[in-house]
């Protein structure tokens, strides 16, 4: 737990010597801004909770991908990786702590689009199921810590993974349906779509803005925790290999 | 009590990655055993193999065959009790954040050691007191210099109050008078009871500090010297430096007993190689008496050092 907190307070610091990494929040007002304008547009103040929470979703996902798969890329180049490993904490309980740092700073984006909703276009924005909201937050973050350690390890495993980290984020937003409900996408995406935390997340934390009683939250719930411990699981063995690989062959060799 | 550190034949290959590429045994049935308390001194040139063997002693890295121990803990099975009782400098600029200042970068490594917050506060501040960084601790790593970067490196060693020391080429890049603060630090370290290995390709700084030094080459341990007979050979084998020294003079130079070679150098000096203790002195006393007052004296290379020692030995290389 003290590598854990460590490792979080290490990369609040990091990100706040460092303004690149608030990066991926500068669109979000923009997005705001352009998804609200054409649902103003069309009349259709009724799927404001989409264009909101759309750029919320692609920031989360955007900044923890990318700062996430630095952390031990950055660790290897600055040479800090070997003391890390030699001291006594579990090497990647910190990488988590830092992982969940980046996360959480992510979740500013929901300060930026409750200001553009509410000063630019007058919505205010009402969440109607308070205690789901703040668990469907939580339990996305979670989510997206877990799916980001991947990110971590493939960074280090994988030289390309930081050229197509970008590209990639793309799929995963239609998948995710961050902005187009995952029910107007091809029938076939379906099930692909499901296996993305992103989608259900989204699912949810449109449904806690709007009045209508939500159906099935703990199982949503649910869902979105077990897929990101299986982010988790995955990152961890990913980062367990690393380090194999860093005693056996002397350094990190790409793979 | 067993040894602080124990290395039994451990040999280190590095297996080539390209196909290019040559396999290197960095560490050829190495084996070394320093008792608790002792500063011993790893001195080899570049490629030796130092730090490789600190790597391995350090959990990092592990060995191909043989085994190493740290206070009886084995480093490949038993890294969870190593990891705790070691502290690691290794060389160069490398090894800290640089966006963060030096304390936020003790702060987090203290973290790291368990350290209770306080107490990783308190230890934070009397270690850069000790290094001489407290009035620059709240400045970024970016803004320090090379010797201040190195001596952030040394207050990181020391934050987990490891019981035995590594330091690799702990004052690459330091000046002069950072080093000798360095020695005095080693010596307060070792009043206190820590073991500390020093890898460096510095003889006199090996000569100065430790209490024993083994001399490795190629991976390859060639011997273990008491600092008094590494010093020795240090300066048997002086060499004098000199600009516009006329040839007759020269000429009896190399005449004398104790000087083995008089080389002209291209820049039209010339340079004298002594091997015996106190001919540096009366080849000294010759260049003066003839006026000739551009001198330099120099020490051995660390090849010779290590021919001449390999020699008495009648060691094969
Ligand atoms: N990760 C590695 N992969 C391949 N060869 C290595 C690696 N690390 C060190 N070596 C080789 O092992 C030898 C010893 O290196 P090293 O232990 O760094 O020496 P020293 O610290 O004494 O300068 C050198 O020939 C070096 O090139
Ligand atoms: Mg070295």
């Amino acid at each position: 737990m003290r590598a854990f907190a460590a490792g979080f307070r290490l990369q609040l610091r990091i990100i706040r010597s460092d303004p690149d990494y608030f990066m991926p929040l500068v669109p979000v007002p923009l997005f705001a801004v352009a998804f609200l304008a054409i649902i103003e547009h069309a009349g259709r103040r009724d799927l404001a909770e989409y264009a909101l929470m759309a750029p919320v979703l692609i920031a989360l996902w955007a900044l923890s991908l990318s700062a996430s798969g630095e952390i031990v890329q950055g660790d290897r180049w600055s040479g800090t990786l070997e003391p890390g490993v030699a001291s006594p904490s579990s090497f990647p309980a910190v990488v988590l702590g830092r992982v969940f740092a980046v996360t959480s700073v992510a979740l500013f984006a929901f300060v930026e689009v409750w200001i553009v909703g509410r000063l630019l276009f007058g919505i205010p924005i009402e969440i109607h199921h308070p205690t789901a909201f703040v668990l469907t937050v939580l339990a996305s973050s979670a989510a997206m810590a877990g799916t980001a350690t991947i990110m971590a390890a493939l960074f280090v495993l994988a030289r390309s993974a930081r050229t197509f980290q970008n590209s990639l984020s793309y799929p995963f937003y239609v998948l995710g349906g961050v902005l187009v409900p995952v029910s107007l996408l091809p029938d076939w995406l379906e099930p692909l779509s499901a296996g993305v935390f992103l989608s259900w997340s989204a699912g949810l934390l449109r449904d806690t803005l709007q009045p209508d009683a939500i159906r099935d939250v703990p199982l949503r719930l649910g869902v979105i925790l077990g897929l990101g411990v299986l982010g988790f699981a995955a990152g961890q063995l990913l980062l367990h290999r690393i380090l194999r690989r860093v005693r056996t062959s002397g350094e990190l060799a790409a793979a | 009590m067993p040894d602080a550190v124990e290395v039994e034949d451990v040999t280190r290959v590095f297996e080539p990655r390209k196909k290019k590429d040559e396999r290197v045994v960095a560490l050829d049935e190495v084996s070394l055993t320093i008792p608790e308390g002792e500063i011993h001194g790893l001195l080899g040139p570049n490629g030796a193999g130092k730090t490789t063997l600190v790597k391995i002693l350090s959990t990092v890295l592990l060995p191909t065959s043989g085994r190493a121990r740290v206070c009886g803990h084995d480093v490949v099975e038993e890294t969870k009790a190593v990891r705790p009782l070691i502290g690691i400098v290794f060389g160069g600029e490398r090894g800290l954040y640089w966006r963060l200042t030096g304390r936020q970068n003790l702060e987090y490594w203290g973290a790291l050691y368990r350290l209770p917050p306080a107490a990783v506060r308190e230890r934070t501040r009397t270690l850069l007191e000790r290094v001489g960084l407290a009035d620059r601790a709240d400045q970024r790593v970016e803004q320090y210099s090379r010797g201040m970067k190195q001596r952030l490196h040394l207050a990181r060693g020391l934050i987990g109050d490891a019981k035995v020391l590594f330091l690799d080429e702990p004052t690459t890049g330091m000046d002069p008078i950072a080093g000798r603060e360095f020695r005095t630090l080693i010596g307060e370290l070792k009043g206190e009871g820590r073991t500390i290995l020093l890898a460096t390709h510095d003889m006199v700084e090996a000569e100065t500090v430790c209490d024993r030094v083994t001399l490795i080459d190629r991976g390859k341990i060639i011997a273990t010297e008491s600092p008094r007979s590494l010093g020795h050979v240090i300066s048997r084998f002086q060499r004098v430096d000199v600009e516009g020294a006329p040839e007759p003079v020269l000429g009896r130079i190399a005449a004398l007993e104790g000087v083995s070679a008089v080389t002209r150098t291209e820049d039209g000096g010339a340079r004298i190689e002594v091997s015996e203790e106190g001919a540096t002195a009366e080849v000294l006393r010759r260049l003066v008496d003839a006026g000739v007052t551009s001198v330099r004296t120099s020490l051995p290379s660390l090849e010779e050092v290590y021919v001449q020692l390999i020699g008495e030995r009648g060691l094969e290389v």
